[in-house]
């Protein structure tokens, strides 16, 4: 069973390294928010001069800066909209054949769909590690803010960071692989993304922390995957001080959220690739038919 | 073939249905396989033929597991495609009507990744993989983006990947489709030499006449989800009862339709103005002895030809129509290919 898998993780690589065009234009909207927004809009030249360092970083959650504090966001948001092309691909094999190719070798539906979770999830989280490595680098350029950390940030905290940016990539891969499965069109695929990008990245705390909010948003914006994924690397760079709730917490809930959405993504495959005809079958056998 | 011994069967397709639900509630649902039933045994190339619409590639859907019949049984090497799908998955190769192999990966790349869905990898099947390869005369484009390849490399690559993994039964859904007469020739010759090389067992569905003629052992004529006629080709050609004999003659000549039946092999003569349709056994002998009768008989004989019978003959005799016309019908099984129905070769 693994073999087999791995031959379609095979295919996905050779593809992705001919034409990785979706990588540059995923990290393209979070360099330009590292490069011009977070740049500009500094959350601390907005305090009146002679204001205790100490009220930023507590608004701050602890970040020495707000470029620091956004950079963290702009990880998750890097992953996030990578994932937005998980779908792709799936639609791409349906219309072309090469989905029901795949079907007709002894290779198990779920392999079909785990070899495409494993590898457009590793995918997404490229641009995540590339956000984080720039960020850093603005700290040599003069003139601009980088990313900077506390002192005491040690390997463990790494792997929390890390843990956090991998559990988010597979939930939102899995979330839009699903869409994949369910669409039919590649017009319908994006449709449904381009409805789902901003509501999801704006109820978060990715670009302005959660204390400014009004409540009902502060309600929100606690529930959000992002927002979950975010504390947790926050917490790993810049300390745990001002959080309600433990890491391990806010780990739990991205776990219910990316199981959810696995959950979501392993029933619609199942639907999308049944050899069932008709209404409680699959599109694809409806293709097929037609 | 052996015919003292019961045969070998490989593929046993019994009373298969296939209704389609309507696309919108309430509506009625179409019946695109309407109780089929064959046998195909082993080595031999066993062809589905009919028109666009018949139900030759959902039949093919069916027997390689890609959707569940409505109702029916098909055993491939024994095993029940409903029940053990899986099984049956191992046991055979499938070619696609349209190329489905992965435009921006190379050709042996796409053997490769085909033969790891089956679990083979390694030395072994990578020599298996350019060997195929030469084979299918794509040893010189085995490292080039198959997005570079003609139509007819792409069919040859498709029944390279359809055979990797070496199955002793290969379906073939319209394997020329889109080729011209050269390359279909040309791909006949491949399937014959596998069969030959690697005693594979073929089903193969196609609309040509000329193709199911050639190139198959054994034919199922199809049409409207049934089976019409199974047999031979020539078995079929000879059931119309031999050739046809279309004598002319001068305007206003007698009727030579006595003499003509007295003729030995003669079975009927039919007038068409000045046409006479005669049914013998074999027309080419006959045709000196009707023109000496017809002359004895006072009647200059102006025009002879030969009309030994086609399958376009066949599918006329047994629908009352000529597959020809068949162009119209509304397309459900090619989806967006809207090819004129063939008009090839068939009648000669």
């Amino acid at each position: 069973m693994m073999l087999p898998a791995f031959s379609l993780i095979r295919r996905e690589y050779l593809r992705w390294i001919r034409a990785p065009t979706w990588v540059i234009s995923g990290l393209m909207s979070p360099i330009l928010y590292l490069l011009l927004f977070g740049q500009a809009f500094d959350l601390g030249k907005l305090l009146p001069a002679g204001t205790p360092p100490g009220v930023l970083a507590q608004v701050l959650s602890g970040a020495p800066n707000y470029f620091s504090y956004f950079a963290v966001g702009m990880v998750a948001f890097a992953s996030v909209t990578a994932a937005m092309f998980s779908g792709t691909g799936i639609i791409f094999d349906k219309q072309l054949g090469i989905l029901q190719r795949i079907l007709s070798t002894p290779i198990s539906r779920r392999s079909v769909f785990l070899s495409s979770l494993v590898f457009r999830g590793m995918l997404t989280l490229i641009p995540a590690f590339l956000v984080v490595g720039f960020a850093f680098l603005l700290v040599h350029v003069p003139g601009v803010t980088g990313l900077s950390v506390g002192a005491g940030v040690g390997v463990l905290d790494g792997a929390q960071f890390l843990v956090a940016a991998l559990i988010l990539s597979v939930a939102f891969t899995a979330l839009f692989l699903s869409f994949g499965f369910a669409a039919q069109r590649i017009e319908s695929y994006f449709g449904v993304v381009t409805i789902l990008q901003l509501p999801i990245l704006l109820t978060s705390n990715a670009m302005y922390p959660v204390s400014i909010m009004p409540k009902w948003l502060q309600y929100l914006v606690g529930f959000n995957p992002i927002s979950l994924a975010v504390n947790v690397m926050r917490m790993s760079l810049f300390g745990t001080a001002g959080y309600p709730y433990s890491a391990g917490v806010y780990l739990l809930g991205l776990l219910a959220w990316a199981g959810l959405f696995v959950a979501l993504a392993l029933f619609l495959a199942s639907k999308a690739l049944s050899t069932d005809v008709g209404p409680k079958g699959s599109a694809l056998s409806q293709a097929i038919a037609e | 073939m052996a015919e003292s011994q019961p045969p070998d069967t490989v593929i046993d397709a019994q009373d298969l249905r296939m209704v389609y639900p309507p696309a919108k509630s309430g509506g009625t649902g179409t019946v695109a396989v309407d109780g089929v039933s064959f046998q195909v045994h082993r080595g031999e190339i066993f062809g589905l033929l009919g028109p666009n619409g018949a139900g030759k590639t959902t039949t093919i859907s069916i027997l390689t597991t890609l959707i569940k019949a409505t109702a029916g049984h098909a055993r491939i090497e024994g095993i029940d495609v409903l029940e053990r799908p899986h099984d049956v998955r191992r046991k055979i190769g499938l070619v696609f009507q349209k190329s489905t192999a992965d435009e921006e990966l190379t050709g042996r790349e796409n053997l490769s990744i085909e033969a790891g869905l089956y679990g083979l990898s390694g030395a072994g099947i990578a020599s298996h993989a350019t060997e195929l390869l030469n084979q299918m005369d794509l040893g010189s484009f085995a490292d080039r983006l198959v997005k570079t390849y003609s139509g007819g490399m792409r069919r040859r690559l498709e029944l390279a990947v359809g055979i990797v993994h070496n199955p002793r039964l290969l379906f073939l859904d319209e394997p020329t489709l889109g080729l011209d007469p050269q390359g279909r020739a040309g791909f006949w010759r491949y399937i014959r030499s596998l069969r030959e090389g690697k005693g594979l067992t073929v089903l193969m569905t196609t609309h040509y006449l000329d193709e199911a003629d050639q190139l198959c052992d054994r034919i199922a004529v199809v049409d409207h989800g049934k089976i019409i006629a199974l047999g031979a080709p020539k078995e079929l050609k000879e059931s119309l009862g031999g050739d046809t004999l279309e004598l002319s003659v001068g305007a206003g000549a007698a009727d030579p339709t006595p003499v003509l039946k007295a003729l030995p092999g003669v079975t009927t003569v039919a007038r068409k103005g000045d046409t006479y349709r005669v049914k013998c056994s074999n027309g080419q002998s006959l045709v000196p002895k009707a023109v000496m009768a017809a002359a004895q008989a006072g009647v200059d004989i102006t025009g002879a030809t030969v009309i030994t019978p086609t399958l376009d003959e066949v599918f006329l005799e047994l629908t009352g129509r000529s597959y020809r016309e068949e162009g119209d019908v509304p397309d459900r099984e090619d989806g967006s290919e809207s090819e004129p129905a063939p008009a090839t070769g068939g009648a000669a």
